[in-house]
C-alpha cells in the first residue's frame, strides 16, 4: 500500500510536536558547542547514574570514559590515562569516593573534579571539598551545573 | 487511532506523571537526549533502571530479613537507589528511598521495613506507568515507520 500524504491538518499538528519538542530540547539541554575536544571520566557505582552522566556528556561533545568503583578510578589515572572532568560519587564500592579522590589528587593531578552525590547535607559538602572535588553537586548532574563548568575547561 | 493523537496521548499521559509527581523535570532531560542518533534511549534506559532497581530492592528485603540486619551494606543500596531514581527523574521513589535512609541512619530495623513496603509500592507504580509510556512510544515508532 503507497504511503498517503498526511492532510494539511495532520501535518501541521506532527510539525508543531517535532518543533515543541525541538524547541524544548534546546531549552532544556542550554546548547554550546565545545571549540576542543575534552575528555571526562565519570565514576559511579550505580549503572543507571553513570550511563546517564556520560550520555550527558557526550551530549556536549565530550569524550567520556566511566567505571564503576574507586580503585579502578585511582588505577587508571595512575596508569597515566589523563582527563579534562573527573566526575565522581560520593558512595563507591572498593574504594570509596572520599578516599579515591584523596588517592588521585596525592598523585598531582590537578584536574576539574566534580563530587556528584545523592547525599546533600552540608558536612557531606564539607568532607567531600575537603577530600579534594572542586565541586560538590547533589545529584542529577544537570545542564545548569554543567555548561559554566564545560566553558569554563574549554576556555570560553 | 492516528499518529498525532497518539503521540498527544503520550504527551498527556507523561504530564500526568509530572501532575502526580511520580516523575520531575529530571525526565525531561531524558526525554530530550533521545535523538536520531539514540532512538531507542528513553526505552534503554527505562530497561536499565527497572533491572537495577529491582535487583537493589531484593537485595535490601534480604538484608531485613536477617536478624542482625548489616546498615553499613543497606545504606550503600539505598544510596544507589536513590541515586538512580534522582538521576531517572523517578520523583516519589527518590522521596521513598529518603524515608528508608533516614531509619537505617537511626538503625530502626521496623522502620526500615515499613519504609521498604512504601519503596515497593512506589516502584510497582512507577514500573507499571513505565510500562504504558513504552508501549505508546513504541506504536508510535511503528506507525511512523509503516508511514515511511
Amino acid at each position: 500500500m503507497a504511503p498517503t500524504l498526511p492532510s494539511s491538518d495532520q501535518a501541521s499538528d506532527q510539525d508543531n510536536w517535532d518543533n515543541g519538542r525541538l524547541a524544548r530540547k534546546r531549552q532544556l539541554l542550554i546548547e554550546i558547542v565545545l571549540r576542543n575536544r575534552l575528555t571526562a571520566l565519570v565514576v559511579d557505582g550505580d549503572t543507571t547514574c553513570r550511563v546517564l552522566e556520560q550520555l550527558l556528556l557526550r551530549s556536549y561533545g565530550v569524550q567520556t570514559q566511566g567505571v564503576d568503583n574507586g580503585r579502578d578510578a585511582v588505577a587508571l589515572i595512575a596508569s597515566g590515562v589523563k582527563f579534562d572532568l573527573i566526575i565522581i560519587d560520593m558512595i563507591l564500592p572498593v574504594l570509596n569516593g572520599l578516599e579515591a579522590t584523596r588517592q588521585i589528587r596525592d598523585m598531582g593531578v590537578h584536574c576539574k573534579m566534580l563530587g556528584v552525590t545523592i547525599c546533600s547535607g552540608e558536612s557531606e559538602r564539607q568532607v567531600f571539598l575537603a577530600a579534594g572535588v572542586d565541586v560538590f553537586i547533589e545529584k542529577p548532574l544537570d545542564p545548569e551545573h554543567l555548561v559554566p563548568i564545560l566553558r569554563e575547561l574549554d576556555g570560553q | 487511532m492516528d499518529l498525532a493523537a497518539l503521540k498527544t496521548q503520550l504527551k498527556n499521559f507523561v504530564q500526568s506523571m509530572f501532575e502526580e509527581g511520580v516523575l520531575d523535570n529530571q525526565f525531561s532531560q531524558i526525554q530530550a537526549l533521545q535523538d536520531s542518533t539514540n532512538p531507542n534511549f528513553v526505552e534503554e534506559v527505562i530497561t536499565l533502571f527497572c533491572n537495577d532497581a529491582e535487583r537493589i530492592i531484593n537485595e535490601i528485603n534480604r538484608n531485613l530479613g536477617y536478624q542482625n540486619v548489616d546498615f553499613s551494606n543497606l545504606d550503600s543500596y539505598v544510596h544507589q537507589l536513590k541515586g538512580s531514581s534522582s538521576s531517572i527523574g523517578a520523583n516519589r521513589l527518590k522521596l521513598a528511598c529518603a524515608n528508608l535512609r533516614q531509619a537505617s541512619d537511626e538503625r530502626n530495623k521496623e522502620g526500615c521495613l515499613q519504609a521498604l513496603q512504601l519503596i515497593t509500592c512506589e516502584y510497582c507504580l512507577l514500573r507499571r506507568k513505565f510500562q504504558a509510556l513504552l508501549h505508546l512510544e513504541r506504536s508510535i515508532v511503528e506507525l511512523e515507520t509503516n508511514q515511511k
